[in-house]
């Protein structure tokens, strides 16, 4: 790493006090850099400013808009506009981490406004995504001003090649390995169980899935149970199980990182039946750290994270029978899922924080490398540099 | 009247489009440069590496021989024929890494591991300036542009060829 210290500026598009993806790995890679010794401003959109981190820095109150299958809480406008270049004007920065900058929110907007060495993550994989031809011209020149591009998984990266023309080197989102991995089996969790975290009223998650499996599951696996854990109402979801299978349900509620690493080593199966809307799949990442044996739809940001199955057990997307398949095959045979459990935790190390900072840093450096600070592109223009020299005359 | 403001501000509409044309064209060639600067800079890298590699004890004469030759072509190529001296390195290096390493001493193995790090590096400094090269290639492919020779006289980026597999 480069010994001296950066002043980063980093805008995360999606309001900070809702729960999220691209909002961890912004405040994760934001206190990384801060222990590193840099120097880190983040510039977000939140609704209570006053339970912001001191490096947090409030763009404005987000307003929701469906994306890409899920409502955004996103920022954009003429008033977001003079906020974000007023950041970009006082910060005083050397680099700029962009993430998500292909979407209307103040990334783009800082993109917009900001000239020098910038990076920008692409965190979204869209299945199908025709808006983006339409906007594409005006997205373009905005883009191209990204000295690098990072995709977080290889689907997003084929989205953006596809769609905007342009490559990007993948860096996986990171997790903090170490919290997982000593983890305690615990004996209220153990046994014939099967794991679920999410929110599980979200059908993408694909609970639903698991559910039209068990039936199958329990006549070859009679002593299974289910844990769900995850913020949400369990009362629809129960009702619609079969009542002779309700027992075996069980509803944890939302866990902490804690209970997370411990509930990760105690269960025999982790199971992801998410049907798509998924880019990288942090959950799993998470659950091989902890060294769960994972079974996961073979939609392709679990399949390139499971390696095409070489670190966790695939099967099709939305095919309950073949989840019931592989789930019983796992459930009757323990060496193989501590062999699968053993490669997966191994493998699980290169999403470490340590190892992914690195990464990020890299590239940070490769940006760099005209050792321009970033300033409003607007100063740039030849007729404002000329009002301002004459300015400078008086 | 009417028709003279019209046309008085169409032209205002194309001056603008065509500064915004040419900053962005500049935007990118800067950015090719610095791509480029940073991607050169690794290869030089690389290259002294290679040297201080052949000049080891691990290293038998003919190896040394290949490298050394390899080291110094790759350093004097111009910049078109720069990726394939690059790639001669690449797999004369690799040929090492694969048969010589093994018995290296422990001076000589964080040589290679330096030389690990740097590829790393070097791949993905590779694939930041060949997007760079590429959208620069294709902005220039604009009509506008090539009519009022907005990119002046710059000279039209080399795509660097690379073969990944080869490192």
């Amino acid at each position: 790493m480069l010994t001296k210290k950066l002043s980063i500026g980093i805008v995360c598009p999606y309001g900070w006090d809702t729960p999220g993806g691209v909002q961890n790995h912004v405040r994760d890679l934001a206190e990384f850099l801060i222990s590193a010794g840099h120097n880190v401003s983040v510039l977000a959109p939140a609704i209570h400013e006053a339970q912001l981190p001191e490096y947090v820095v409030n763009a404005g109150k987000p307003i929701s808009i469906p994306y890409n299958g899920a409502v955004a809480r996103i920022l954009f406008g003429p008033k977001a506009f003079a906020r974000v270049r007023q950041w970009i004007a006082s910060g005083d920065f050397d680099i700029l981490h962009l993430h998500e900058p292909a979407i209307p929110s103040i990334s783009l907007l800082a993109c917009w406004a900001a000239e020098g060495p910038m990076v920008g993550t692409f965190h979204a994989a869209a299945k199908h995504q025709k808006v983006i031809y339409a906007i594409g011209p005006i997205l373009e020149p905005a883009i191209e001003k990204l000295s690098a591009r990072i995709a977080v998984s290889e689907a997003a990266r084929l989205t953006l090649t596809n769609h905007l023309e342009t490559d990007a080197v993948v860096i996986p989102n990171g997790i903090y390995a170490k919290r997982y991995a000593n983890g305690e089996p615990q004996q209220r969790w153990s046994g014939n169980t099967i794991g679920f975290i999410g929110r599980f009223e979200e059908p993408r998650k694909g609970l639903q899935v698991l559910l039209d499996a068990l039936p199958i599951i329990a006549r070859f696996a009679p002593d299974v149970r289910v844990l769900v854990a995850g913020p949400g109402d369990p009362k629809d979801v129960e009702e619609s199980i079969d009542p002779q299978l309700r027992h075996r349900f069980e509803f944890l509620g939302r866990i902490s990182e804690k209970e997370k690493a411990d509930f990760m080593s105690s269960v025999a199966l982790y199971v992801a039946p998410n049907t798509g809307g998924e880019s990288f799949g942090i959950i799993l990442a998470e659950a091989l750290a902890g060294g769960a044996c994972v079974v996961a739809s073979d939609i392709p940001a679990f399949d390139s994270l499971l390696g095409g199955g070489e670190f966790g057990a695939l099967f099709e997307s939305e095919n309950s029978a073949e989840l019931a398949k592989v789930v019983i095959e796992l459930l009757r045979d323990s060496d193989k899922r501590g062999a699968l459990s053993r490669k997966g935790k191994e493998h699980a190390q290169i999403f470490d924080w340590d190892v992914v900072a690195e990464q990020i840093f890299s590239i940070y450096e490769m940006a760099l490398v005209g050792a321009q600070k970033i300033t409003l592109s607007s100063d740039n223009r030849p007729w404002n540099r000329f009002l301002s020299k004459d300015g400078d005359k008086k | 009247m009417k028709t003279t403001l019209a046309i008085a501000l169409l032209v205002l509409t194309m001056l603008w489009y065509l500064s915004f044309l040419a900053t962005r064209l500049d935007r990118l060639h800067h950015r090719v440069e610095t791509s480029w600067a940073n991607l050169d800079g690794l290869l030089q890298r690389r290259a002294a590496i290679a040297l201080e590699i052949a000049r080891s004890e691990s290293c038998d004469p003919a190896s040394s021989l290949l490298l050394t030759s390899a080291a110094y072509q790759a350093r004097e190529a111009t910049v078109q024929e720069r990726s394939s001296a690059e790639m001669a390195l690449s797999g004369a290096l690799g040929l090492l890494m694969i048969h010589g390493h093994m018995h290296a001493g422990g001076a000589e193995q964080s040589l290679f591991d330096e030389l690990r790090l740097l590829i790393a590096k070097i791949q993905v400094a590779i694939a930041i300036h060949t997007d760079a090269v590429s959208s620069t290639q294709m902005v220039r492919k604009k009509s506008a542009i090539r009519f009022f020779r907005l990119a002046g006289t710059a000279p039209l980026p080399v795509t660097y060829e690379f073969e990944f597999d080869a490192l």
